[in-house]
Formats: C-alpha cells, sequence, structure tokens
C-alpha cells in the first residue's frame, strides 16, 4: 500500500491491512464504517448505550479475528454487518431472557413504510430488490423484519398477528424462493 | 442436527444469518461451522445476498467516547497472535482466533463457580469461534482445573471434546484431558502448563482423544486464562 494513502482504502483492503496489525487502519475502518454499523446495532437492540457496546465488540473482534476473514468471502462490508448483528441478535437474546416483556422499548413498533420502496432507494441496482419483489408480502415482510429489526419467529408471529407455525413456514419458504431466484 | 441434504442446508442458514432461531440452535450452528465447509459456504451466501437490507437502518452517530473505549480494550488485551503464533499455520486453528475478552461473564462465573475456602487464581470462559456466546466456563487454582459446559453440549457422535493448554508464548498445545461425556472435567493439581496463565482450547478429537498427542480436530471452543485475583 505503499502509494494509496490510508484514506483511499476500501473496507477489504483496510481489514487485509488490519490483518497484518496496522492499527491506523482499525482506525480508519471505524472512521468509514462506525456509523453506519451502529445504526445497524441500534435498530436491533433499540438502546444507545447497547448499540455502543456492540460496536465496541465488533471493532475488538475485528482487530482480533481479521485473519478469520478467509479467501471464501468477497464483501469485507458484508462481513462487518454480520459481525454487527450477531453480537445485537446476541445482546437482544440475553435482554429478552432478562426482562421478558418488561422493557418498553421492547414494545415499540417499528415505523414499516413500504417495504420495497424503501429497499428500492437503498439497493436499485440490487438483484435482491427485484427478487423479493416476487415474494408474497408476508414472506417478504418476514424477511425483512427479521433481518432489519431482528425480530424472532414469535416476534414475527405478534408483529403480524399470525400464528407461530404460519410464521415459521413464510420465512422457510420466503428464503427458498429468494435463493432460488438469487443463484446464478 | 445440521442436516446435509442442500435445501435444508441452505434454509437454515438463511435462518441463522436471518437471526430468527433461538439461542441453542445458534450455539449449534456456530460450533459446527468450523467443520462443515458447505454450512459455512451456505451462510456467506446469504449474508452476502441480504447485506443490501442493512442500509434499510439508517447510519447514526456512536457516542463520542466510542473509538477511544475500542483503543482501550485493544491496548489492554494481549494480541491473540502473539500468544499463539503458530494457530495461523495449522488450518484447523484458524478457527480458533476468536478469543474474546468477557471480563464482565468471567467475573460472573467466577463468582458461581469459586469454591468458598481457596478460590482459583484464573477463569476462563470459552466461546465458540465467531460468537462470544460463552459454552465453557473453567476455573485454576492451587485446587487444580475444573472445566464445565454451561449449556448441554455434546461431541459430535463417535468423538469426544478434548481440553488443551497453550502457555503464554508456547509454541504447541499440551494435552490435558478427554472430558467426558458429563460436560465435566476435573485435575485434582494445576498443570504446570497454565502456572502462568495461557489459553483453553477444546478440540473435537477420536474417541479416547487425539491418537498424535496434537489436536488433529477442529478447535471449537477457546479462550484466555485470566487472573482472578
Amino acid at each position: 500500500m505503499a502509494e494509496a494513502t490510508i484514506a483511499e482504502l476500501s473496507a477489504r483492503e483496510l481489514v487485509e491491512a488490519i490483518r497484518e496489525g496496522d492499527r491506523a487502519s482499525l482506525q480508519r475502518l471505524y472512521a468509514l464504517e462506525a456509523r453506519r454499523l451502529y445504526g445497524i446495532a441500534l435498530r436491533i437492540v433499540r438502546r444507545p448505550d447497547m448499540a455502543a457496546d456492540v460496536v465496541q465488540d465488533v471493532f475488538v473482534q475485528v482487530w482480533r479475528n481479521a485473519r478469520t476473514f478467509a479467501a471464501e468471502r468477497g464483501d469485507a462490508q458484508a462481513w462487518l454487518t454480520g459481525i454487527t448483528r450477531y453480537r445485537a441478535l446476541d445482546v437482544l437474546r440475553k435482554r429478552r431472557r432478562e426482562v421478558l416483556s418488561d422493557d418498553p422499548a421492547l414494545g415499540d413498533t417499528a415505523e414499516e413504510p413500504d417495504v420495497i420502496e424503501r429497499i428500492e432507494q437503498a439497493a436499485a441496482q440490487s438483484a435482491l430488490r427485484k427478487c423479493l419483489d416476487e415474494l408474497a408480502e408476508r414472506e417478504r415482510r418476514c424477511l425483512v423484519l427479521a433481518f432489519v429489526d431482528g425480530l424472532s419467529h414469535s416476534e414475527l408471529a405478534q408483529r403480524l398477528g399470525a400464528p407461530l407455525g404460519s410464521v415459521k413456514s413464510w420465512v422457510r419458504r420466503g428464503l427458498l424462493l429468494l435463493r432460488r431466484c438469487l443463484e446464478p | 442436527m445440521i442436516p446435509d441434504d442442500p435445501e435444508e442446508l441452505n434454509a437454515l442458514a438463511g435462518e441463522y444469518v436471518l437471526g430468527v432461531l433461538d439461542g441453542a440452535q445458534t450455539s449449534e450452528i456456530a460450533s459446527a461451522l468450523p467443520n462443515n465447509a458447505a454450512l459455512r459456504r451456505a451462510i456467506i451466501f446469504w449474508e452476502e445476498r441480504l447485506h443490501p437490507l442493512a442500509a434499510l437502518a439508517p447510519p447514526v452517530d456512536p457516542p463520542a467516547e466510542t473509538w477511544q473505549r475500542i483503543a482501550e480494550r485493544i491496548d489492554s488485551a494481549e494480541p491473540a497472535a502473539m500468544v499463539l503464533p503458530f494457530w495461523n499455520r495449522a488450518a484447523p486453528w484458524r478457527w480458533a482466533w476468536a478469543v474474546s475478552t468477557a471480563l464482565a461473564a468471567c467475573l460472573a462465573l467466577y463468582i458461581a463457580f469459586a469454591p468458598a475456602a481457596r478460590g482459583p487464581s484464573f477463569v476462563a470462559v470459552l466461546h465458540p469461534p465467531q460468537t462470544e456466546q460463552a459454552a465453557w466456563v473453567a476455573t485454576a487454582g492451587d485446587n487444580g482445573l475444573l472445566v464445565r459446559a454451561i449449556a448441554t453440549a455434546a461431541a459430535p457422535n463417535d468423538r469426544d471434546f478434548e481440553l488443551w493448554a497453550i502457555a503464554p508464548n508456547a509454541s504447541r498445545p499440551q494435552a490435558l484431558g478427554v472430558i467426558p461425556p458429563s460436560g465435566s472435567l476435573e485435575l485434582g493439581a494445576l498443570p504446570a502448563v497454565i502456572r502462568q496463565g495461557g489459553t483453553l482450547a477444546i478440540s473435537i478429537e477420536p474417541k479416547g482423544g487425539s491418537p498424535t498427542g496434537q489436536p488433529t480436530g477442529p478447535v471449537v471452543f477457546s479462550g484466555p486464562l485470566v487472573a482472578a485475583r
């Protein structure tokens, strides 16, 4: 990376430098990705203090585990998104066990405008948009609410006012159809 | 059970990535990952394809002190790379890089498990790679070493879990013993190899333990020994 300044590196190049123990690259990656990852965590855990802890854990984990960013992966941003979501979901599971439904924040209904329209803004060129468009609305809503808001099967059932069994099969069917549509 | 059927495997991987599975199912998948390339591929497929949906969560500025906290945590912990230089070379060990510092969990568990009299001087919380969900807890000290599964943990069919210790700066792990199906292993004396701390790791081995004296299967849980007092 002799010629490129560190500010010009992509997330992937930064992860590769972090792998070699380059601390400045970690800080640069933080500057580049922290707002996005904090937003993802906040949407799932719904509490700023917990979301900040998640982001801390993510970057500490990236520092230690950059080596597990294996050759079988292409997309460093997707890797970071994954680490953030799994960590946030862990925190959420723990909190569900501890507070059950007493926490008022858990009762919040996240705003849920037209999903397809928003995906269109977020990922206009994406094959995902086209494929989600082909799903039945209830399948699409299950997948999006689970991925973005971290809702579990039973929370999906509650949100959609549907039996748990139906929700489980909508998630499965949605995934199967999506996979068929997305596979090259 | 992780299914072999590709369609079932893909659906399960999708559910894992979505996050709809419960804690036990999630842990099961996390511990199967090191050993199952098809599962890893299926998960990466979903992580990369569903990733654009993450843009539905609007970016928000994290609290100002967040980077400072990260820097402090990195400085205070010994980098895994220095403790375990050889893990990098042996492929199955690569998954063991997820050594976590769940200090709060350590302390809570230490209180829960510490004998009343002469307490252990080290505790360790062992995690699967890629998640910080505690799976085993170990206490070590004058009374010996005790390792226990926190949740029910079973080795795959016809396999055993084997416990290993890696002393600080050591280049090779030392076998501490095969963990009985009860999920609890107790040694009466503190193994010399970890008298100064180090790392504990659990690998999957043939019944009865590794035939070579070194890990032959993947490391599925690991964690640093932290001085408890």
